[in-house]
């Protein structure tokens, strides 16, 4: 990522990736889960999770010991973020196919993927 | 200085008023907003201002100062001896995707506060619950617009959540009807 020529759209180009997956997210993410998705360590993730919060951008609770995040669907311009979110993510189609094989969905242990 | 057994709403008008003072405007806003009207229903300990015009930090700091509060981290404030926290989200102030331009303000001998009006806050309320399933905010709604019924404009919190709907159709159309047959029921 370091290496990534793509403009930082959001003040990073780690912010632009961890926006655009959590834009393919219906529930969230949990940090650790967004830092692999991303190729970035989950303190940095961490660190940028709260910028966005403060921003309004995304929020985050803790489920158990870990903090899921997801866009703020009560921001101001949420619907028009996740639009452009959305299109930046052809921008990104390793996030994009990353997220296509990620299952959000309950699903019952030992069950083959 | 604000002294150990300043309550709630003693904090309140105090940072309003020494904000107004250094030329910022700070609406309260959030379950604060609802806990101004509501008292008996809804509790809390950090007190939301949304700050509609200015936000230099460095003129908030002062201000604050001069109550006690100092700044812990960014848009939030604590008070060595008084339990409840001062915490500025960043604007603009706004209920979904409307923003909101004016606000109710009370005045009690040299201080003020500028507050959501009621029907602001139940929209406020009522958005919580509608995004994130919390049903407290959604019972706080209810007890704001069971406790002003003459203030809250119910037809303008429909027409705004249909609103809401159109530009968001991920959104439950089916809590809204939820929300105004419990305000019926009683």
């Amino acid at each position: 990522m370091r290496d990534d020529l793509r403009p930082a759209l959001f003040g990073s180009a780690l912010r632009d990736r961890m926006l655009t997956r959590l834009a393919l997210s219906q529930n969230g993410l949990h940090v650790r889960e967004l830092a692999r998705q991303v190729d970035a360590s989950p303190t940095a993730v961490h660190r940028a999770v709260i910028a966005l919060e403060h921003a309004g951008v995304v929020v985050s609770r803790l489920v158990g010991n870990s903090r899921v995040v997801v866009l703020n669907r009560r921001w101001y311009g949420a619907v028009e973020l996740r639009a452009l979110l959305e299109r930046l993510a052809a921008a990104y189609p390793e996030i994009r196919e990353r997220a296509s094989r990620y299952r959000e969905r309950p699903r019952r242990i030992g069950k083959p993927l | 200085m604000l002294a150990a057994g300043a309550s709630l709403i003693d904090v309140e008008f105090a940072a309003c008023t020494v904000l107004a003072q250094a030329g910022e405007t700070a609406v309260l806003c959030g379950g604060s907003a609802a806990a101004y009207y509501v008292p008996d229903d809804y509790q809390s300990l950090d007190v939301d201002f949304m700050l509609h015009v200015g936000q230099a930090r460095h003129t908030v700091d002062r201000a604050l100062a001069t109550l006690g509060y100092e700044r812990v981290t960014e848009g939030f404030y604590e008070h060595p001896v008084l339990p409840y926290a001062l915490e500025f989200p960043v604007g603009p102030l706004a209920i979904g995707r409307e923003e909101v331009g004016s606000w109710r303000t009370d005045r009690r001998a040299h201080e003020l506060l500028h507050v959501l009006t009621p029907t602001d806050v139940v929209r406020d309320r009522f958005l919580h619950y509608w995004a994130w399933k919390d049903e407290s905010a959604f019972r706080v709604a209810l007890a704001v617009a069971r406790a002003k019924p003459r203030e809250v404009d119910l037809d303008a919190v429909r027409a705004w959540a249909l609103r809401e709907l159109a530009a968001d159709r991920t959104y439950d159309p089916e809590e809204i009807d939820r929300f105004f047959n419990a305000l019926a029921g009683g």
